[in-house]
């Protein structure tokens, strides 16, 4: 994902070294650097001081029942969880995404463990309760299905 | 630039335009044509929204009742929009923008929460799915809590914040086609012309909008929030040699719970960014510094880089413009890429204000409004579903392509829909019984 993202970028590249006024060196360095960008939006992104206070909300948030800002924040600081040895990324910001990777894998596990033992299992596992726990009896028995 | 291939140079941002429209369109026709049912719908009871508060339609209805009842519940429903259009116009110029900003999180949570859970239940009733109410919950609260913060979230992937907009547009869209026939077309002709005058008259709420944004130099309020994130690919925007800004309205007043969840505004502005090739030098100072400052925290300083992005900032940038700013103003061609500078100087704490990412810019409004179409399209038959789509479509085309002429902003609702009502009553009255008259007598196909 993320270097599909960068492709557009570098082929931007390219097309500015066509322009007088920069030269072969530069090019080679800045793709080079250019590459660090933190995020998968490259620099339409996070800049790396941000990205600390955003990688550190979002897992602060995501103990709140919430692990779907933990992937989201894994996916947006992709490169950074990618290559661990980084020279401009905060070390601190790895260890906030590996942690909100582990959590939010935990919480998958756990959650969809649950969720296809309840599928599978049906009637046969949980008897009654099976039908008074899925979610099409409890919408018909509040009655919120409001669309169509 | 702006002669000849007007195709070549605007190509990127109509396809990054196009193809979030047709994914909310296709999912948005997906939904009703698998979950839509006709007896059911029938017996259901139509709820009272903001739409059809004066006529509530019943089948047994005479035409002539019908239509009346419709242009009324259209009459009532534009001005409200207006007014609400109005108010926030109001709102903005006595800067009460933090209200504004709320409001729009607040109504951008409810929307995923009310209007998207029972969209959500309605699907797993229509199909069964065996999920226990449990984890329903649990992932309902994610992703509400999700779309809610990628509204105006820095630290949402780009990509993210589009798909929560079209997300968006797609709940909307499909509670907006649970509204009567007769009224949906009557409603979407109203707003299409609405659209027009209020965009492009002298006056016109959504024009004084876009004029007081663009003189603070500021996004647009709360609309913003809402459709940044629409453009298609950000990538389509930077690199296009053609600045454009498309802002849309989404309706600043969705109250959203069952009742009225309609009003909003579906309205698109789409305005042109001047280019300004001869800005001045002073302001090349102000950039290198902008430039050089960061790259020095970042321990990447070469002069040369500094040199190739400020020529790929000149090369790709769009930018908004009445010119007067000091941010305006690049060295080459004219133009800067204010996305990049903008984080940097807010990291340096410069105080420039106003470095915002402009690309294409396509309103909620727009989305939800061709998704309507398309949608009241898709209860009748597929055949005209496909009409209405490449109706919508090359209006839409139609409307990037007058953008790149007239550069200014401009409605993208009134072509798109006057185009698509046109073929889907042409479709439904004269197209499918001769395709289907032909087709069942074996002369075709």
């Amino acid at each position: 994902m993320d270097d599909d993202s960068r492709v557009p970028l570098s082929n931007l590249h390219a097309a500015g070294n066509l322009l007088p006024t920069t030269g072969e060196a530069s090019s080679s360095t800045s793709r080079s650097v250019r590459t660090e960008w933190p995020t998968i939006d490259g620099p339409l992104g996070l800049s790396h001081e941000e990205s600390l206070t955003y990688a550190r909300r979002f897992f602060k948030l995501g103990f709140l029942c919430l692990p779907f800002l933990w992937a989201v924040s894994c996916f947006y600081f992709w490169p950074v969880l990618r290559n661990p040895r980084s020279q401009q990324s905060h070390p601190r910001l790895r260890r906030y995404l590996v942690g909100s990777a582990i959590g939010f894998f935990l919480f998958t596990t756990i959650l969809s463990s649950w969720a296809l033992t309840f599928a599978i299992g049906g009637e046969r596992l949980f008897g009654h309760v099976w039908g008074e726990l899925v979610m099409y009896n409890v919408a018909e028995k509040y009655g919120l299905a409001g669309w169509i | 630039m702006d002669s000849g291939s007007v195709l070549e140079t605007i190509g990127q941002e109509i396809i990054g335009v196009m193809a979030p429209v047709s994914v909310c369109m296709l999912l948005v026709v997906l939904l009703v044509y698998t979950v839509y049912n006709p007896s059911s719908a029938a017996s259901a009871t139509t709820i009272r929204t903001a739409a059809n508060l004066v006529y509530m339609e019943s089948p047994t209805d005479s035409t002539v009742q019908k239509l009346e009842g419709a242009i009324l519940n259209a009459v009532v429903f534009v001005v409200i929009i207006t007014l609400v259009t109005f108010l926030l116009v109001l709102l903005y110029y006595y800067r009460f923008n933090n209200f504004l900003l709320y409001y729009t999180r607040f109504s951008v949570f409810m929307i995923f929460s009310a209007m998207g859970s029972s969209i959500l239940i309605s699907i797993v009733q229509r199909f069964n799915i065996p999920i226990d109410a449990a984890t329903f919950y649990i992932l309902l609260f994610n992703f509400t809590i999700l779309g809610t913060i990628s509204v105006f979230s820095d630290g949402i992937p780009i990509i993210v914040k589009q798909s929560t907009m079209v997300v968006l547009g797609i709940i909307v869209a499909a509670w907006f086609s649970r509204l009567p026939e007769w009224t949906t077309w009557i409603v979407l002709v109203a707003l299409a012309l609405y659209d027009l005058a209020a965009v492009l008259a002298p006056g016109g709420p959504l024009k004084l909008l876009v004029e007081l944004a663009s003189s603070r130099d500021e996004e647009l309020p709360a609309l913003v929030y809402e459709c940044r994130p629409n453009v298609g690919r950000n990538s389509g925007a930077r690199v296009s040699n053609l600045g454009f800004f498309v802002a849309a309205g989404v309706g600043m007043s969705s109250d959203s719970n069952s009742s009225n969840s309609d009003n909003r505004n579906g309205s698109v502005e789409l305005q042109n960014l001047l280019r300004n090739g001869d800005r001045g030098t002073a302001m090349e100072i102000l950039e290198g510094e902008d430039l050089v400052i960061p790259i020095d925290e970042d321990d990447r300083t070469s002069g040369s880089e500094i040199e190739e992005m400020r020529e790929e900032a000149g090369e790709m940038a769009p930018l908004m413009g009445d010119g007067d700013s000091i941010e305006r103003g690049s060295s080459n061609s004219g133009r800067v890429d204010n996305t990049r500078f903008s984080r940097r100087t807010e990291r340096e704490g410069i105080e420039m204000e106003d470095f915002n990412p402009r690309g294409i810019k396509l309103g909620m409004g727009d989305f939800i409004f061709y998704s309507v179409l398309v949608g009241r399209a898709a209860m009748y038959d597929l055949m005209t579903v496909y009409a209405c789509y490449l109706a919508i479509i090359s209006g839409l085309g139609c409307t990037l392509i007058l953008l790149a002429v007239c550069r200014q902003a401009l409605p993208a609702l009134p072509i798109s829909i006057t185009l698509g009502v046109i073929f889907y009553f042409l479709t439904r009255l004269f197209m499918e019984p001769f395709v289907v008259g032909a087709s069942t007598n074996l002369m075709m196909f």
